[in-house]
């Protein structure tokens, strides 16, 4: 794991943008072969968003062959908020960065929590994150329970994309968008899986501030725990953490100070996160044979049968490991980049690195045969 | 259809521009579509139909408002509504000329102002005046709302320059129908879905009956309003308990207030708490205000704004004269034939030989705007709400007209803000472009530049 420690919530921010606009300059995405993006909502990505807008508008990157996946969308058949609720995330999205950048509604997807078979959209959520590719990058934000997306506590860390009932501190911490009226703060959510989020070939989770310092110290200094259900990235290949001083304040002095270490030592050596290069540059058409793999043909609007979706949950019939099935012949976990081995030790005589010949006949002092020598020559 | 031939959907958002929404400016996008004619609700657009715009423009900051609404306006560029032209054909291209040059100074919807006289004039000119905007075309710039008929059921003490030969009293709504003719207000008679030619009538409700005339003349949709009338506060609250709900130019062509005799200014005053169970009728009205700084002293504007700034409408009142050079013009004023004069002296307008009676004004509605925003510290959206969602409400075309929300028809403004730029001048505001149905059919920007190539 790769903790980014910055100095404020502006400077985190900054980092995670240029991680993001670095990767999707690499990767030069085409409309055949999208970078596909896991984005969040809430406090902690406004600063990202912000500075994603001011660079598209200055003209460093271009959204257009990017496709994105929201996380979570609060919905509700009891309540319904409707898309154009200005609280739902359709409206967050809209307002903080889709409205302002040239990505393509077609490319865009949130799950719509007024679909009228809310199993049926979750099940095609993961059918079109499937059908785009798998994601390449998600973005995510926490709770201060350190929920990543709505899996909220105790949410198995195998779980898909869903109907989650939301835990009593979400709708508290809601509350204040709906006029701090619990009433008004929908009670269930659709949200991404765990697992969904573990499929994704590079998780960047950005955790600013004080409140968020405690969930942080859960996911890095502890066991990976259904309760802290983001300290399942330690199970990731690739998970890095962006977050503030404010959130390392319950971090250990040493914890602190190695990840900084590792990042300066990085630094001087040239590279941030290690990537396999294929994963960085994206050429998926050598895997595109592979069976998990769709056609490349980006998401159908409509939703697709679910035939080959039926293990939504296969911990049911046998447990399966965490790294997915899905993605397996090309996921990040297969795919270590390659290091150069140190050789193995082969010893050799200090005799031989001598170049005088005489040298060469001698051999290694050996006590016997200088004692042997010895004898001879005082006979 | 407008420009239907270009590829796309015809949507464009303008961007990095602030917004006129209630009492504020935000910065935020705007949404038009030239195919629909409206502003566009971006986010649905987006989420539901997954379309983008064509085309984005950057207006750098500046300004948009709703179209103006111009609630009095005799006539313009040498054209004067009062006019019956040999051929009626010729009367027809000059209104279309009027609205294409109209449309330039930031006016994309007006009410056609027809002053007192004959009921020969009225019956030729009308059916030429009515709501044009039917056909939602851009190209033909601004666009009737329909006729206001300022006379001739005025009183003839505060007839200001209209003709006391040809002002009248009415007794029933015959009589107006017989002025007007019955089919230019009378949707029964007109027989046709199409709405009829008369949006607003100014009369003096101490007159004859006109005070029971006013509810028949609501049912049919026409806005009444309380004009050159020497009214008393009791006549004049009456009249608007009866229905009326708008004050022909305040101050002007009325008694003056008088602080034991308030007269028609004193329904300002009113509280809000008569006839309860009438809604509509118990409100204080609406009233056009003359800010050329000729007709009324600034502080009198102010007054007038503190009074009530729900319902306080800038218009212009102009003449035909607007936008021509000095000199001594004829006028035809209820006679068959031009047999008066009207002296224009750069925006002073006098009815040749008397040194002080107004005929109307000469100015811009944005320069009435800019007047106000000096005199009375009032904020931009402020002023221009005095221009646009005001006026939409009196004549009861909102939600389309007056309004950048969703729905609306898009009419916009693109204002530059020049405050400070010319020392002296205080804030002020100058078209920058003008969008009539979600296409561009002006743009200051591209004038200038084609201006400077000759």
């Amino acid at each position: 794991m790769r903790l980014i420690i910055r100095d404020d919530a502006e400077a985190a921010s900054l980092y995670v943008a240029n991680y993001i606009i670095d990767r999707i300059k690499h990767y030069s995405p085409t409309p055949a072969n999208p970078f596909v993006l896991g984005l969040p909502t809430g406090s902690s990505p406004l600063g990202v968003y912000r500075i994603l807008v001011e660079r598209y508008k200055a003209g460093e990157i271009s959204f257009e062959n990017v496709v994105t996946f929201n996380m979570a969308s609060p919905g509700d058949e009891y309540i319904g908020i409707p898309r154009d609720h200005p609280e739902s995330y359709h409206s967050f999205m809209w307002k903080h960065f889709f409205s302002h950048v040239n990505i393509h509604p077609s490319r865009v997807h949130i799950l719509d929590g007024n679909a009228p078979d809310l199993e049926a959209e979750c099940v095609g959520y993961e059918a079109k994150i499937r059908a785009a590719g798998g994601i390449d990058l998600f973005l995510a934000g926490i709770g201060e329970d350190g929920h990543i997306a709505f899996n909220e506590p105790g949410s198995s860390l195998a779980s898909r994309t869903r109907v989650k009932t939301l835990a009593y501190d979400t709708i508290l911490a809601n509350s204040r968008f709906f006029g701090n009226d619990l009433t008004q703060v929908p009670r269930m959510a659709l949200t991404v899986g765990v697992q969904t989020v573990l499929e994704a070939r590079e998780v960047i989770a950005i955790i600013l501030g004080a409140r968020k310092a405690l969930a942080l110290q859960r996911c890095v200094e502890q066991g990976v725990n259904h309760m802290w259900t983001l300290s399942s990235l330690q199970l990731h290949p690739h998970p890095m953490i962006v977050c503030d001083e404010d959130a390392t304040l319950e971090l250990q002095v040493k914890t602190v100070k190695y990840f900084k270490s590792i990042e300066q030592v990085a630094c001087a050596q040239g590279f941030e996160q290690i990537l396999p290069s294929r994963m960085r540059t994206g050429p998926r058409q050598a895997t595109t044979s592979t069976p998990p793999a769709s056609p490349k043909t980006i998401i159908t609007p409509s939703v697709e049968p679910a035939e080959d979706v039926t293990p939504e949950s296969p911990t049911i019939f046998a447990p399966q490991p965490i790294t997915s099935q899905l993605l397996r012949p090309q996921t990040p976990a297969a795919e270590y980049p390659v290091r150069s081995v140190s050789p193995d030790l082969v010893p050799d005589r200090m005799a031989s690195r001598i170049p005088d010949p005489r040298f060469t006949r001698r051999l290694t002092p050996n006590p016997e045969q200088q004692q042997m020598a010895a004898l001879v020559l005082g006979a | 259809m407008p420009l239907a031939t270009a590829p796309g959907n015809g949507i464009t958002k303008l961007t990095n521009c602030r917004l006129v929404r209630g009492s504020d400016l935000v910065w935020d996008d705007i949404w038009v579509s030239s195919a629909t004619g409206k502003i566009l609700r971006s986010q649905s657009t987006f989420y539901d139909e997954l379309i983008l715009p064509d085309e984005t423009i950057d207006l750098g900051g500046r300004i948009v408002s709703p179209g103006f609404i111009e609630c009095q306006l005799n006539g313009a560029y040498g054209f004067n509504f009062s006019t019956v032209l040999d051929d009626m054909s010729q009367y027809v291209k000059q209104v279309r000329d009027l609205n294409r040059r109209l449309v330039q100074t930031g006016v994309t919807s007006y009410v056609p102002t027809v002053t007192s006289q004959t009921s020969h004039l009225y019956k030729k000119v009308l059916p030429h005046l009515g709501p044009s905007g039917r056909t939602r075309v851009a190209e033909d710039g601004a666009e009737s709302l329909g006729a206001h008929l300022e006379g001739p059921f005025l009183n003839p003490g505060k007839n200001g320059v209209h003709n006391t030969k040809v002002l009248r009293e009415a007794e029933s709504i015959a009589d107006l129908e017989e002025m007007y003719g019955a089919k230019n207000i009378n949707p029964a008679v007109a027989g046709t879905a199409l709405p009829i030619p008369v949006k607003m009538i100014t009369a003096a409700p101490e007159l004859g009956q006109m005070t029971k005339i006013i509810p028949e003349l609501r049912s049919r949709g026409i806005v009444c309003s309380i004009g050159h009338s020497e009214a008393t506060y009791e006549e004049a609250s009456a009249a608007v308990a009866a229905g009326a709900t708008m004050i022909t130019h305040l101050f002007n062509a009325m008694r003056p207030l008088h602080h034991r005799n308030p007269g028609i200014f004193g329904v300002l005053g009113t509280a809000n708490n008569n006839n309860d169970n009438d809604n509509n009728n118990s409100s204080r009205p609406y009233f056009g205000i003359i800010a050329d700084g000729i007709h009324l002293h600034p502080a009198t504007t102010k007054i007038a704004w503190n009074a009530h700034s729900a319902g306080f409408i800038l218009v212009t009142d102009a003449m035909h004269l607007v936008g021509l050079p000095d000199g001594t013009y004829p006028w035809t004023n209820g006679g068959e034939a031009a047999d008066h004069f009207i002296t224009k002296k750069g925006a002073v307008l006098l009815l040749e030989g008397s040194d002080h009676t107004i005929a109307g004004s000469s100015i811009a509605l944005l320069d009435c705007v800019n007047n106000f925003l000096r005199w009375s510290g009032a904020s931009v959206p402020e002023a221009l709400r005095a221009v646009t969602a005001t006026p939409a409400t009196m004549l009861g075309v909102q939600p389309a007209k007056g309004s950048l929300e969703a729905g609306a028809d898009a009419d916009l403004v693109v204002l530059d803000d020049e405050t400070g730029a010319v020392e002296g001048r205080g804030r002020s505001l100058a078209v920058h472009q003008v969008w009539k149905f979600g296409a561009k059919v002006f743009d200051g920007a591209s004038e200038a530049e084609a201006g400077e190539g000759l």
